[in-house]
């Protein structure tokens, strides 16, 4: 048996055409980006080697460090939403009335383009006309908030349509996997006498922790390189209160004029991306995926 | 079918208990229904306003509340939407781009994945980590090496690029959610097929890939819709009118001091339609499939 | 179930077969583009008027391109259009690659000297008429005496004004400052907001500080902070500041202007929610021509020039403004005679016509005599000919790097982060850590 499974031609066949194509257009790239970040260049004229200096700066660099706070803090609120899409799916997939009906209302915002969630909560949170503060001055709030205008609150602002714009994505996938659980399983369980909860807990959630485990790597990648809707919504400011990582780095590159330093901090991005990757892998690392 | 709501609980529960538990559970579902219907409402009203939007003026756009009913429809930025500029072309050329992409995308993850978790091989950690590693690329790290690439090989302007950039970019994202399935299907009808001495390719085409109908639907989607709301790679490798997809029409409002928000409202809904039937579509494949799998196990 | 991964299999075959084909067949078409279509020559433009949403500008530049091929039948002239943003971008990728069009738009000063200083951009003194340019708008485009860009367009900016909001609180358009401030704080006291504001876009802030820094110091103060022979923390950009701050303070900006866009914030005015609003003239055709605005609004809405400041050194005709966009010729362009002469040809007729049919007042000199004009038009026109002095954007004039620290600051100031000693300070800092 081990001999068809390990057929070298056919791994190949299987493995190289996509491998070519991240190596050629992802790979090459990346790394002749990386080049880029040890010059002195803007993206216009002649390129002037400086070694290290750009990384250097980057390390020095406190708005660097503070998008990357940002960041950060995205990768956790979105890590922590995975739990609310997880309850919601399994609240679908549960053959309650009306299930199907629901799950795809729920999933209509994922094809909406950032530029319409852009637009919508633009206008959600205007001052004086958005729906936010028109909401709550109904409840009696008279010193309204002006969201993304004011440096404390814009970038926890900036992440509810960040976060809910992905609630479509990860309620499809846990929605999948749970639907994947073969109903002779559950079966089994009822006729044992286990409630619903019991099945949710025992059953469902240990046998889809592997598209769990997945989707808490998705949220952490997927949020510190996230730029669309911050950058259209309130580009990174006021005053950089809401820059992270990739609008930062697009900003040096596409708008300064620093193209070898916006390099240099997409490279660190890449770095900072794999050290919390491990450290997410080494958190939620079981000991053995559990099969149907 | 509703059986979780009706009687599973009760079975094992003393005879006492069982009107208290179920007056409880009417309120318990009420409550959950109400919530659930909340969160309809606030998924689908994004797409009721967008229509809303699509028919305003440019004064309403702004100023007016997002509740608000357009006072006077405009149904002419559907009109304008539809006839200034090429949507037609661009609405061609984003289904079949699109279409394309995501089934090379799709296959190729397909093999990728069957290849790293079903067939044995020193590398396979090597080759997923590569392609771990790529999904934290930033994009537009990538964007000016990738145009000096695609120019010397004469790509750019030139569909071939954007397809082929889709293709990579998502192959990524596509793999570690085929991943975390493949890791739970059992592999004992796979096993079997290899005792029977069934070759590799059948064992992929008509046991592995079928069996996946469900996951392949959900990555299916995703991948469309990424593709079809792209537009960084099309607006920068493409120049001529006759490969730009609907993405780049919307730019066709967006003027140097003005922007015509109403036709951009018009042409995002013109460009939602389809995916959202392709959508409608693939969903409920996602359940269909899962019975066919099921047989299968 | 067979049946099903069969086809499969031959829908994979197919898709594949389509990439082959569609490979092949699209190459051919991507080298025939390449330098010449038949014996013509091919010059390419990439411009930002799509028809969709500058359909006036679209229009008269596609004329143009018709006149020209006519003319010049050998030549062929093929058009790349895209949005603002877009265009910024892509420009980015194609210089950065050596792959610029033969022609171009281009900004002034700060965006344009990279492009310069690079060798991007083919001079174009050998085209240039200075006669037919309004006096100054070519100095924008010039590095080091060369003219590297003809501009097509020329801004200044006067403060809009809804005259019925002015004349339901028996207010009259301000001369001097302190009537302004009258003005803003009655409208303040009665609850309607006095001015919008979209400053996300910072720029649109930056022209309120440009126009108190003119008129407490005089049109030079700013320049020579930027340009060096001055400094940022002259006391009267630091006062001009310190209006600013008041004047936030007196409530005069439309609430959580931070955190809109130009385009939100004129959605205030156009909707009559607030009373003034400060904009280059670029806006004239939604108060005059544009079919899409009811009359009725364009009717109620007037402007006045920025209002005089007691003791201060600036005059009441000196503007914040200057030429927007121009044409530049690629240095690396293969056509670069057939361009320049393409490029001379259109900037000669953009001016004849862009006033009339597109509402944009080009930088070339216009003869109103001919066409009919709005009456605002007409008022424009007339004070940019009395203008004394037209003061370039600050953040145009300074370089990118330098020009977001400018635009921070100005938010930070409005935004009560900065106070004027900090805002003057760290712009100075970094426009020293330039020299």
């Amino acid at each position: 048996m081990k001999n068809v499974m390990s057929n070298k031609f056919v791994i190949a066949l299987y493995t190289l055409p996509a491998l070519l194509l991240i190596l050629l257009l992802i790979y090459v790239p990346i790394t002749l980006s990386g080049y880029y970040g040890l010059m002195d260049w803007d993206g216009i004229g002649e390129m002037k080697f400086i070694g290290l200096e750009n990384y250097v700066t980057l390390i020095q660099d406190k708005m660097f460090w503070t998008s990357t706070w940002h960041s950060f803090l995205l990768a956790i609120f979105s890590t922590a939403s995975l739990l609310l899409y997880l309850a919601i799916s399994l609240v679908l997939a549960s053959k309650i009335k009306g299930s199907d009906l629901l799950r795809k209302i729920y999933l209509i915002p994922m094809l909406l383009s950032s530029v319409a969630i852009a637009q919508l909560w633009m206008k959600i949170f205007d001052p004086t006309n958005g729906m936010a503060n028109k909401l709550l001055e109904m409840f009696g709030v008279e010193n309204t908030p002006i969201w993304l205008a004011d440096p404390a609150i814009a970038l926890y602002a900036i992440f509810i349509p960040v976060i809910w714009q992905y609630a479509g994505f990860y309620i499809l996938i846990y929605y999948a996997a749970l639907k994947n659980v073969p109903d002779e399983v559950i079966e089994a369980a009822k006729i044992d006498g286990a409630s619903p909860l019991q099945i949710a807990f025992k059953i469902k959630l240990p046998l889809i922790s592997g598209v769990f485990k997945v989707t808490i790597m998705l949220a952490v990648v997927g949020s510190l390189k996230y730029f669309d809707l911050i950058y259209v919504m309130t580009g990174g400011g006021p005053n950089g209160a809401s820059e992270v990582m990739a609008s930062y780095m697009y900003k040096e590159a596409f708008k300064l004029n620093n193209f070898g330093y916006g390099s240099a901090i997409g490279f660190g991005l890449l770095v900072i991306c794999l050290v919390m990757t491990w450290i997410t892998s080494k958190l939620t690392k079981s000991k053995d995926d559990v099969q149907y | 079918m509703s059986e979780i709501s009706t009687q599973p609980t009760t079975t094992t529960l003393p005879a006492s208990e069982k009107p208290k538990k179920s007056y409880l559970n009417k309120i318990g579902f009420g409550f959950l229904y109400l919530i659930l219907g909340l969160f309809a409402i606030i998924q689908i009203y994004p797409l009721v306003w967008l229509v809303f939007f699509s028919l305003k003026t440019n004064q309403e756009v702004f100023g007016m509340s997002p509740f608000s009913l357009p006072q006077d429809p405009q149904w002419g930025n559907y009109t304008k939407a539809w006839t200034s500029g090429n949507i037609g072309l661009y609405f061609f050329n984003s289904v079949w781009i699109t279409v394309l992409s995501v089934t090379l995308t799709i296959i190729l993850a397909s093999f990728v994945t069957f290849a790293v978790t079903r067939m044995h091989w020193k590398l396979s950690g090597l080759v997923l980590g590569l392609f771990l590693v790529a999904y934290m690329i930033p994009l537009h790290s990538t964007l000016i090496p990738l145009f000096n690439m695609y120019n010397n090989v004469n790509l750019i302007d030139n569909p071939v690029s954007i397809v082929l950039s889709y293709t990579a970019f998502n192959l990524p994202l596509t793999i570690m959610i085929l991943l975390g399935f493949y890791k739970t299907f059992p592999r004992e009808i796979e096993e079997a097929a290899v005792m029977d001495g069934c070759s590799v390719h059948r064992i992929f085409f008509q046991i592995t890939l079928p069996m996946t109908v469900p996951v392949l639907s959900t990555t299916a989607i995703i991948n469309m819709i990424y593709n079809w709301n792209e537009f960084v790679f099309v607006n920068t490798f493409i120049s001529s009118d006759q490969w730009k997809t609907l993405t780049v029409g919307i730019n066709n409002f967006v003027g140097q001091y003005l922007t015509d928000w109403g036709a951009i409202g018009a042409t995002l809904v013109i460009s939602i339609v389809p995916i959202l039937i392709a959508f409608l579509f693939l969903s409920d494949k996602i359940v269909e499939g899962m019975a066919a799998g099921s047989v299968k196990g | 179930m067979k049946k099903k991964a069969f086809s499969t299999v031959m829908s994979m075959a197919l898709a594949g077969s389509l990439v082959l084909a569609g490979c092949s067949s699209s190459d051919t078409s991507g080298d025939s583009g390449e330098s010449s279509s038949g014996d013509k020559t091919v010059v390419k433009m990439m411009h930002l008027w799509p028809e969709g949403s500058s359909n006036a500008q679209y229009t008269i530049v596609d004329d143009i391109i018709n006149a020209y091929e006519k003319e010049n039948p050998d030549v062929d002239i093929q058009t790349e259009i895209l949005g603002n943003e877009q265009y910024k971008e892509k420009i980015k990728v194609l210089s950065a690659s050596n792959e610029l069009p033969d022609v171009g738009i281009t900004w002034a000063a700060g965006y344009m000297k990279p492009f310069v200083e690079g060798n991007m951009f083919a001079s174009l003194d050998d085209i240039v008429q200075e006669d037919k340019f309004v006096a100054g708008t070519l100095d924008a485009f010039s590095v080091e005496e060369s003219t590297y860009a003809l501009p097509l367009e020329l801004n200044i900016t006067p403060v809009y004004y809804n005259k019925e909001i002015f004349e339901k609180y028996n207010l009259e358009a301000p001369e001097t400052y302190d009537e302004f401030l009258n003005v803003v704080k009655t409208l303040s006291d009665n609850g309607v907001t006095p001015i919008t504001l979209g400053n996300k876009d910072r720029w649109t802030g930056s022209m309120w500080y440009m126009y108190l820094a003119d008129r407490i110091g005089g049109p030079e103060v700013l320049n020579k902070a930027i340009n060096r022979t001055g400094s940022f923390e002259d006391p009267a950009l630091v006062q001009a500041a310190e209006e600013i701050e008041k004047l936030v303070d007196m409530g005069a900006f439309v609430k959580g202007f931070n955190g809109l866009s130009n385009d939100e914030a004129k959605g205030y005015f156009m909707n009559e929610q607030a009373a003034m609003y400060l904009m280059a003239t670029w806006e004239l055709p939604n108060y005059t021509t544009t079919p899409d605005v009811a009359q009725e609004f364009k009717d109620k809405v007037g402007y006045f020039k920025f209002p005089t400041y007691e003791g201060g050194k600036g005059d009441i005709d000196s503007y914040v403004g200057g030429p927007g966009v121009a044409l530049f010729v690629s240095e690396q362009s293969k056509v670069q005679d057939e361009a320049k002469d393409f490029v001379s040809y259109l900037v000669e007729e953009w001016g004849k016509r862009s006033v009339v049919d597109a509402g944009v007042i080009p930088a070339t000199v216009v003869d109103t005599s001919n066409g009919e004009l709005d009456q605002m038009y007409v008022d424009i026109l007339n004070d940019l000919g009395k203008a004394t002095n037209l003061t370039l954007y600050a953040d145009v004039q300074m370089s990118a790097g330098v020009a977001d620290v400018h635009l921070n600051q100005i938010q930070s100031l409005f935004g009560g982060q900065s106070t004027p000693k900090e805002f003057a300070k760290t712009q100075e800092e970094a426009l020293a850590a330039e020299e």
